[in-house]
């Protein structure tokens, strides 16, 4: 058939692409095409910008135009505008206590030179030539908090938390040792200091013991600073505001999402023990209330310890959290798994790869990306959660809030905190949920059918 | 070529790479595979064929041991398979397989999806694996797009780049499940000709596969399969020509 056409076959010919119709542009084009395309759109559309002017004006006419910026008690205020208008200076006069609780004020900057560390620490993650990210941010979550522990607690350290305090002091400077090596050399600061010890030539295995002498060298520098490290002990029970409510969603977030896999991956084990010790440890934590969880930990943890170790109240709080947080994450985490063909885990068997590195190389990194805005949904609700630990006497933003009102100067004044503490919790979720929404963007560059 | 029967005829055979004897399977109560026997030799290419369900993907992933048997023996390089680890990665780092939805991991680069097995199944420094990968891309026509994730490039181009990710680990024998099957019919040729390349390089193959052209070009041997059962196996030309039972003769005149 084919031959018979075969000398006078046509020529195909595609045809030139054309660029596509211009679109009206400009903002008075947008808005005729998004707010008045219509009659119905043209009246929603008033309708929505006549309640939007009406509840923005309310608040800025109660929150600024008609305030009290200064006065001595809450009285002055309610004289001067009755309840028009809020009254600020008795949230100026707390805000201190409302971020740091009752952390002695001579003491603060310690609060705050812990979470400088932390910026510093996670700093490098934005410098563009650091190939270590991956490292850097495990040793933020492992090794930070006990550096940030001696920060904020202070006191006498026993020869554990020494050594602990030692391994963040240590993690500190490998992650600044490493950032600057790898933005301004561009090589990893292990070849770094082997250029500069002039042992660049060395054999591998030489190389690799200098490295580990270094490190080793390191450690100990980091141990003689501990010793010579003295602050001032403050208790937790001191401890509260917004201070504590980072510190134990802080530690309840980087808690839960390890455990949170761990729990999973265990659940969906072929081992029947370890399958149902997970399931039993989920399904437990899942079906009860947080506050319960905090109550059960707070009366019935110091009865199963034995005699006379008294667990910190504040200790026993981030517990119930973190298990509670983990038990949570666990199943946001299986259902990342669930999502994950068959193929892909037969592929990575059948190429040799056993069970935890397909599921660190494989598995995970797929789970994960398709599970960020659940995942972080789970950080935010941790975060808003916390203010349950109210319940058990810890001060945390919240509570601190609430006593601002039984000041006796400013008996009665609830709204105005509470409004700030609402901007609070608002400026940091809404910070989470755009750096996650960032992250999905990042991550799903060039990977998908483009 | 080197066929079982010429073998037989002429001295000195290639050695058994892989032995199956009175092999059986089940999924829960369904019987999958029935007393198989099958032997490879070093150099042969076979292809398996039969209607759906019957039972031929099934028998060659108990090959890398994808899925486990309850009966029988599988021996692959002097390695008997026994569910144990040892014998499973001693069988893996040997068996390439490639399958019909690709696999690919589409959260890494072509060349990572490569270089990944060399580095961990194989503690290979990151240098080598990658320089090993990109011979191998080269081998199936495809070094150019090595940067790109596997969800941008064509279906027979990922099917490809399947393949390298297969030969990275240097496998001597590679295993097919219908390589050709998820692909549109004009680009089931690209992933035909490496195939064809790679069996005139002497790689033992089994193939499941569709492609009767295939089968007539390459294959030192066609197994037919049905029900869970082998029921006939001959040189192309023969099982072509002159099938012995009705149930071949009704499937080859389905699908030729």
């Amino acid at each position: 058939m084919a031959e018979t056409h075969a000398e006078t076959a046509l020529i195909f010919q595609p045809k030139p692409a054309r660029p596509a119709p211009a679109a009206a542009s400009g903002p008075v084009a947008w808005m005729r095409r998004n707010l008045f395309s219509d009659v119905p759109n043209a009246l929603m559309t008033l309708l929505g910008g006549y309640i939007l002017f009406v509840v923005v004006g309310a608040v800025l006419d109660w929150a600024v135009f008609g305030a009290v910026w200064s006065a001595e008690s809450r009285r002055e205020c309610l004289d001067a505008v009755g309840r028009a208008g809020a009254c600020w200076p008795g949230v100026a006069e707390w805000l201190p206590n409302m971020i740091y609780g009752l952390y002695p004020k001579e003491l603060v900057w310690r609060v705050n030179l812990g979470f400088l560390t932390l910026l510093l620490w996670i700093a490098p993650l934005f410098m563009p030539r650091v190939v270590s990210k991956v490292n850097i941010g495990v040793s933020a979550v492992l090794l930070f908090p006990f550096l940030a522990s001696y920060w904020f607690h202070g006191g006498e350290m026993g020869l554990l938390w020494r050594v602990f305090v030692a391994a963040g002091i240590w993690g500190f400077v490998w992650v600044w040792a490493t950032a600057l090596s790898e933005q301004f050399a561009g090589r990893p600061i292990g070849q770094t200091l082997l250029a500069a010890l002039g042992a660049e030539d060395a054999a591998d295995a030489d190389q690799r013991r200098i490295l580990r002498i270094a490190a080793a060298l390191l450690y100990v520098a980091a141990l003689a600073l501990t010793l010579a490290w003295r602050l001032e002990e403050v208790g937790t029970r001191l401890w509260g505001g917004l201070f504590l409510t980072l510190v134990i969603s802080g530690i309840g977030i980087t808690f839960s999402l390890p455990a949170g896999i761990l729990l999973a991956l265990g659940r969906r084990s072929d081992m029947p023990v370890i399958s149902m010790l997970s399931t039993a440890f989920i399904e437990l934590f899942r079906s009860v209330p947080l506050i319960t969880i905090l109550f059960m930990f707070n009366t019935m943890m110091p009865l199963f310890m034995p005699e006379g170790t008294d667990v910190n109240q504040l200790l026993r709080a981030i517990v119930a959290v973190c298990f509670f947080a983990a038990a949570y994450m666990a199943e946001v985490i299986r259902g990342g798994l669930q999502a994950i063909p068959r193929g892909q885990y037969e592929a990575a068997s059948s190429l040799g790869l056993g069970y935890w590195r397909s599921t660190q190389l494989i598995v995970m990194p797929q789970a994960l990306r398709i599970m960020i805005p659940a995942i972080v949904g789970n950080f935010i609700g941790l975060f808003k959660d916390t203010t349950l630990v109210s319940i058990i006497g810890l001060f945390d933003l919240m509570s601190m809030a609430r006593a601002v009102g039984e000041d006796t100067k400013w008996l009665g004044l609830f709204i105005e905190p509470f409004f700030v503490v609402a901007m609070i919790y608002f400026v940091f979720c809404f910070a989470m949920s755009s750096y996650s929404i960032g992250l999905e963007k990042k991550l799903a560059q060039g990977r998908d059918r483009g | 070529m080197t066929g079982p029967e010429q073998a037989a005829a002429g001295g000195a055979k290639p050695a058994r790479v892989i032995e199956i004897a009175g092999l059986n399977k089940w999924f829960g109560d369904f019987h999958a595979l029935k007393d198989i026997d099958l032997t490879v030799r070093k150099g042969e290419r076979i292809v398996i064929c039969g209607p759906s369900g019957s039972g031929k993907s099934t028998l060659i992933r108990c090959v890398n041991h994808l899925e486990r048997h309850e009966e029988g023996d599988i021996i692959v390089n002097g390695v008997t398979l026994r569910g144990d680890k040892g014998s499973v990665n001693a069988v893996r780092g040997e068996v390439g397989m490639v399958f019909q939805q690709f696999n690919l991991f589409p959260h890494l680069t072509v060349l990572e999806n490569c270089a990944l097995a060399p580095m961990f199944a194989r503690k290979m420094p990151r240098r080598e694996a990658e320089a090993l990968a990109m011979t191998r891309l080269e081998r199936v026509r495809i070094p150019e797009q090595a940067r790109k994730y596997p969800l941008q490039l064509s279906g027979g181009q990922q099917q490809r780049v399947a393949i390298a990710r297969a030969l990275c680990l240097r496998p001597s024998i590679m295993l097919f499940d219908e390589p050709t099957s998820a692909l549109d019919p004009e680009m089931i040729k690209e992933v035909l000709d490496v195939m064809v390349e790679l069996a005139e390089e002497g790689m033992t193959m089994l193939c499941v596969t569709h492609e009767m052209g295939f089968a007539r070009q390459v294959a030192d041997r066609v197994v037919f399969m049905d029900q869970g059962e082998i029921v006939e196996q001959a040189a192309p030309e023969i099982f072509f020509s002159n099938p012995r039972y009705d149930r071949t003769r009704a499937f080859l005149s389905q699908i030729l």
